[in-house]
């Protein structure tokens, strides 16, 4: 545990920048939006809202080459090869939400009975440094699914905004040589203790629907895993889906993909990996044209299945949702998950 | 910081987004949070645009029929010299509404300054253009009365034979958002669309009475005395009104009385309503139109926040192509090519004088195999003329200008590639009328040249010069020439989601609704035609084309998940088919994609069955697939496919 | 590298032979052009492996070979793009494969057992294998018996093999069609009627089903009123697959992957996963 003065952090970037490819929060200049992306040490703003896109690209491009072949009819040869990308990374800033969500994705695309070669190349030389939110912006609900507002494990290098200095705390042996270099100043116990009051100020700072408690999510995944919702409360949430895909694009946690082989002009192909959302109509329309989630409800509730189900936590050793709400904000209908918590409860409560 | 702020150009939404660009490829997409009309909502389209912005299939080198790739000084001097070769009423220029406004304004110069012709249309077919004429008309304002800022505001909403969601969907989100929020949202249709389910009525027209509904909620107004009779040429509206055959209502339309009723009542008493209704690449009658502008004015709801007779267009640009002066009688904004002053407008800032003679559009030329149509130049080209394949291969010049490999580029004699959107400036005018900048956010690595810059280049070997150094001198040349445009500039542009036209030196801001200085009703030209079914042709087919038009979209085939999405029943069905109710389908004996011989008066055509709850018992639907079996069917029916959303021709199922 | 399954990069085969079936329907014989895997790619009965066709992409089939001394075929249906791609195809080009994935179907459970297979249309692809392997072990098993049904005589798959089989002893083959042809001397009507006209072993006895989805509902209820359990009914599912490997959850049906939990469930399994089949 270190304590820094504010414009340390902005020294640990610059370290950090010379290693690494840095990314991190920025606030566009034209329209004041908040992004995680590339960024140099000088635009970072940690003090900008929860950025609108979560860091999930940075592992899990929204499009990204993953093979090339160049297939020569005439000689019948074929010559295959991978795409991929180890640069080193430096995810500058994340918040527990979001570190939350990537290690969902790490868990579903390393841990299970394969491993996801791509993935694991762009996750291979990756630093991270978490931000603790001090104050939760206005749809956050990571009190309710276990991730947040501070990240407990996971990352680095964790930062805490204590108003007129950071305290530094490290996660891993890599940040802690990283850190030592530096010869900051030791924090104290009381710095510590700082830091516990002012999370549990956050927590009493969210809005109502996740003060409410913990139970607010839990009691609804119960009902999720056991199925005891009527379909009135699908079809309900079903009709409100307009098929845009938002939901899973936003999702921290959410690794569905397409792949499809695209020729190009130099004569060879690529094969492209997309973001998919099982929301779409032909996510799981085979060829020939049978589809056995044909209803809009079905698909709907898929992603909530997936979400909420403990049966599905086995994919990420936890509840896929991690609580920053964003699926609220894009969603053409009112499903963002929040919402679909909200209409479950409804039913369980009448 | 890879984000750059721009337009989503799918459709005439103009939702705001951010394209992650890394060098010159665009890898990702993430809406806007802060935009007016989208509010960090994209639909699937949106989502996805940067499958289509990556696309390889794109058209690199400029082509010769007779000498193969070649570059842009050799194949610009063969299409200046063919050009030259034919009097202007022999020449054609087809131009794209999804071009940017600099690009469509510089066609526009180029074909009546340089190649003097005013044969010049865009490649759709009349449905937005009665939708102005109405507008313009009545209120002497050729665009969206209302805005879809506005929409949350409006008491009332009318959705009239629309599938909404599907084609403009976070339109169809916010409409959806208001109704949430306690707006009362009326849909009007034949058929039972997602907007309707999420309506809190739903009114299920006989296909084909569209203009007779609304007419007889505007008879009931009138007859209670509830409606404004202020407005110009009251007595002859009223006149036309008593033809309403409001006493067989229900036997006609398939509405009950009590639904006229309801419908206007709501639509007067509330302080505000706004009507929105297909404008894309097919729309409603003129007439039709007529019918809901006039309903709108006697009820009051012209001129004031949250009111609007709103058409909504389905392509990106195609209010801003109306705009550009893109048709045989039409300059910027409007203006009329027999308007005096602003006839002398153009030829003193040109130094020119316009073409004299009428032109005539595109389609117009290619139908008539008398026309003396003899060269045509097509920009970014949508599929649309596949029916008039036979003419096109036929004429002794064609040239194809455009970004992404197409079909229609294999039988031009020169190709002329340029670059996509977001590698030039360029503005957009969406279905509010809203002009949206979008600047260039990466090199075109084929050396190709944007539109605007190509026109310029050709019009240089013609010994005309546009000499245009970026797309913002192309706007301050419109802004110049255009009333409505006159104080868009790209500085005004820049750092803003847009403004809405008019945008004059009074008014930077430009204007949300229309106050027009005058309103008069929009008398009909046609008496009513309703369709009716016989005996020997018991079912009602309707013709739907803007709900599939995605389908064979040139576009959408270069993308994955979209091409997925919108390819969904052409996979299914890949000949076209003919949805029926099912107990229709009882009835005939037939079972989902068993195929029946359609029959009706003039000709017939095989299709498929799709068995849909969506369409009422007595009709049929057949979506707009230029296929060669409907193509030809529709083709004896022209002048009914004219008609646009409401074409309806009785036939008989026979089953094959 | 023998038993590995290939994960990532696809391996490339040549088609050595194409053999036409039914009305777009064809096999192709297959070879691997890595010497260390040509003859060592093993793999289970009712196992899938995805198949790049180069330039085109790359889709799910099922492995119609038995895993023992048969040669390495695949056969495919023209549906979609991809296997349109693959139908254009001549001997001598190559393939992309990757693979073997899935379950596969139980054998050493089902030993001793009675057998039913009942297939329609292109549903005796998937189950080719199995057949083949319970063959080639005939005496390890009770009873077998195929019950097929297509739509017309031109549409049996494998005419050869059924020809083949209704020669074996011991090996009960009943086949039937949905619409006779003035040739055809067997039986006429659905799948559903063959179970009146054949002695069907309840006890002991495991049924494999594999056809489209309206035919599957109608044999399981067949089967189920006989009295053969929902655990010993097992089916092999077709869903839309993109990687293999439970990543990209195309496939996922409930809380199970076709592609790593399946494809082969029992009915028991299939009707606690929610899903149309």
């Amino acid at each position: 545990m270190y304590l820094i003065k504010k414009n340390d952090v902005k020294k640990i970037a610059k370290a950090l920048e010379e290693k690494y490819t840095l990314y991190g929060p920025y606030v566009d200049e034209a329209f004041g939006q908040c992004f995680f992306d590339k960024v140099s040490a000088d635009n970072v703003d940690l003090n900008a809202p929860i950025p609108t896109n979560p860091p999930k690209h940075v592992v899990f491009p929204h499009l990204e080459t993953i093979m090339q072949y160049k297939y020569d009819k005439n000689a019948k040869k074929v010559d295959i090869a991978m795409v991929f990308d180890d640069t080193p990374k430096v995810l500058f800033g994340l918040r527990s939400c979001d570190l939350t969500g990537l290690q969902c994705i790490d868990r579903f695309f390393l841990g299970q009975e394969f491993v996801d070669e791509v993935y694991r190349h762009h996750r291979s030389r990756m630093f991270i440094v978490a931000n603790t939110c001090v104050v939760p912006f206005k749809q956050c609900f990571c009190v309710c699914t276990d991730s947040g507002p501070a990240a407990q494990e996971g990352y680095d290098v964790n930062l805490t905004n204590l108003g007129d200095s950071y305290l530094i705390e490290v996660g891993s042996e890599k940040g802690k040589a990283f850190i030592e270099s530096f010869g900051f100043a030791k924090a104290t116990e009381e710095q510590l203790k700082q830091k516990q009051k002012l999370i549990e100020k956050s927590i009493t700072m969210f809005e109502d629907i996740a003060t409410e408690s913990k139970a607010w999510a839990s009691r609804v995944m119960n009902r999720v895993t056991t199925g005891f919702i009527k379909e009135e409360v699908w079809e309900y949430i079903g009709n409100q889906c307009i098929e845009c895909g938002a939901c899973s694009y936003v999702c921290p946690s959410c690794t569905c993909f397409n792949i499809n082989d695209a020729n190009t002009i130099a004569g060879n192909t690529e094969r492209v990996r997309t973001w998919d959302s099982c929301s779409y109509e032909g996510y799981s329309r085979m060829a020939g044209g049978h589809n056995p989630r044909k209803p809009i409800e079905d698909r709907r509730n898929k992603r909530f299945l997936c979400k909420l189900s403990y049966s599905q936590s086995k994919k990420y050793l936890r509840p896929g949702c991690v609580g920053c709400g964003r699926c609220a904000w894009v969603c053409p209908g009112e499903i963002g998950l929040p919402n679909v918590v909200t209409y479950i409860r409804r039913e369980i409560h009448e | 910081m890879s984000y750059r702020p721009g337009v989503c150009t799918f459709c005439g939404t103009g939702c705001g987004h951010y394209l992650k660009v890394d060098g010159t490829s665009v890898q990702g997409v993430f809406p806007s949070r802060v935009h007016p009309v989208s509010k960090g909502r994209l639909c699937v389209r949106g989502w996805n645009i940067h499958e289509l912005l990556g696309t390889q299939e794109r058209i690199i080198k400029p082509y010769i029929k007779d000498s193969g790739q070649a570059n842009y000084q050799d194949a610009i001097a063969k299409l200046v010299s063919a050009l030259s070769s034919y009097k202007p009423e022999e020449i054609a220029f087809y131009a794209s509404p999804r071009s940017s406004n600099e690009d469509n304004f510089a066609l526009m110069k180029l074909a009546r300054l340089v190649f003097k012709t005013n044969n010049i249309s865009l490649q759709a077919e009349s449905g937005h253009r009665n939708s102005l004429d109405v507008l313009y008309n009545g209120t002497g304002f050729a665009g969206m009365l209302g805005s879809l800022e506005d929409i949350r505001k409006a008491e009332v909403l009318i959705v009239a034979g629309m599938d909404i969601t599907t084609q403009n969907p976070i339109i169809g989100s916010e409409l959806h958002y208001a109704s949430r929020s306690g707006s009362l949202l009326i849909t009007i249709d034949s058929r039972m669309t997602k907007i309707a389910k999420l309506s809190k009525k739903f009114i299920n027209i006989k296909p084909g009475t569209m203009r007779i509904v609304f007419d007889a909620i505007g008879h009931y107004i009138d007859k209670q005395q509830w409606g404004d009779t202020k407005s110009a040429h009251y007595e002859e509206y009223k006149k036309y009104l008593a033809t309403v055959p409001f006493d067989s209502i229900e036997k006609e339309t398939g509405v009950l009385p009590a639904e006229i009723a309801f419908v206007a009542e709501r639509l007067v008493k509330a302080k505000s309503a706004a009507v929105f209704f297909t404008s894309g690449i097919s729309g409603l009658s003129y007439d039709t139109v007529a019918s809901i502008y006039n309903l709108f004015v006697l009820a009051g709801k012209i001129g004031k926040e949250g009111c609007g007779v709103n058409p909504i267009v389905g392509i990106n640009n195609l209010q801003g192509s109306f705009d550009m002066g893109c048709a045989p009688d039409l300059l910027t904004g409007f203006q009329s090519i027999d308007d005096a002053t602003a006839k002398k407008n153009f030829e003193k800032k040109w130094g020119h004088e316009l073409p004299q003679f009428k032109g005539k559009t595109v389609e117009q030329l290619l139908a008539d195999s008398s026309s003396p149509l003899k060269a045509l130049v097509i920009v970014d080209h949508d599929d649309g003329i596949v029916k008039y394949a036979d003419r096109l291969q036929s004429l002794p010049f064609v040239a194809y200008i455009g970004a992404f490999t197409n079909k229609v580029a294999d039988v031009a004699h020169v190709v002329l590639p340029i670059t996509t959107y977001i590698e030039t400036d360029g503005t957009f005018t969406n279905a509010e009328r809203r002009v949206q900048l979008s600047l260039k956010k990466c090199d075109n690595t084929f050396d190709v040249l944007p539109m605007w810059k190509l026109c310029d280049t050709i019009a240089q070997a013609a010994g005309k010069a546009f000499n245009y150094q970026g797309a913002s001198e192309v706007m301050d040349e419109i802004a110049s020439l255009t009333p409505s445009y006159e104080s868009i500039s790209y500085k005004l542009l820049s750092k803003k989601h847009g403004v809405q036209w008019p945008c004059t030196k009074k008014n930077h801001d430009g204007t949300k609704y229309c106050v027009p200085e005058k309103v008069s009703f929009v008398l009909p030209q046609k008496p009513y035609a309703a369709v009716q079914a016989t005996q020997e042709y018991p079912y009602l087919l309707m013709l739907g084309k803007s709900q599939h038009y995605w389908h064979q979209n040139n576009i959408m085939h270069k993308t994955f998940i979209p091409l997925r999405e919108y390819n969904a029943t052409l996979l299914l069905y890949p000949d076209g088919y003919m949805a029926i109710a099912p107990e229709d389908a009882k009835k005939i004996g037939v079972r989902d994609r068993w195929p029946v011989k359609v029959v009706a008066e003039k000709a017939s055509m095989k299709a498929m069955v799709m068995i849909s709850d969506d369409v009422a018992p007595g009709t049929a639907y057949v979506p707009y697939f230029i296929r060669e079996g409907i193509a030809s069917f529709l083709l004896a029916y022209s002048d009914i496919v004219s008609q646009g959303e409401e074409a309806t021709i009785p036939v008989r199922i026979e089953k094959v | 590298m023998s038993e590995q399954k290939i994960v990532t990069v696809p391996e490339i085969a040549t088609i050595e032979e194409i053999k036409d079936e039914i009305v777009d329907v064809k096999t192709f014989y297959l070879r691997f052009d890595n010497k260390e895997i040509d003859g060592n790619f093993k793999f289970k009965s009712g196992q899938f492996i995805m198949c790049t066709i180069f330039g085109a992409g790359e889709f799910a089939v099922s492995l119609p070979p038995s895993p023992e001394n048969d040669r390495f075929h695949i056969t495919v249906r023209r549906i979609g793009k991809v296997t349109n791609a693959l139908h254009d195809l001549q001997v001598g080009d190559k393939v992309g494969i990757r693979g073997p994935f899935g379950n596969g179907f139980p054998f050493e459970e089902i030993k001793g057992k009675n057998v039913i297979y009942v297939a329609g249309g292109i549903g005796l692809i998937p189950l080719r294998s199995s057949i083949v392997h319970v063959l080639q072990h005939r005496n390890e098993f009770g009873r077998i018996l195929l019950l097929y049904g297509s739509r017309s005589p031109q549409d049996l798959m494998y005419q050869y093999m059924l020809d083949e089989w209704q020669k074996i002893e011991g090996f009960e083959t009943f086949i039937t069609v949905d619409n006779g042809t003035p040739e055809w001397k067997g039986n006429v009507g659905i799948i559903t009627t063959l179970f009146d006209k054949v002695e069907i072993p309840v006890e002991n006895t495991v049924a494999f089903v594999c056809g489209p989805p309206v035919m599957f509902n109608a044999v399981i209820k067949e089967l189920m009123q006989r009295g053969i359990k929902d655990d010993m009914i097992i089916s092999t599912l077709e869903r839309h697959m993109k990687c293999g490997v439970g990543k990209c959850q195309h496939c996922a049906i409930g809380r199970t992957l076709v592609c790593t939990d399946g494809p082969v469930y029992t009915y028991r399994q299939i009707k606690t996963l929610g899903e149309q089949i």
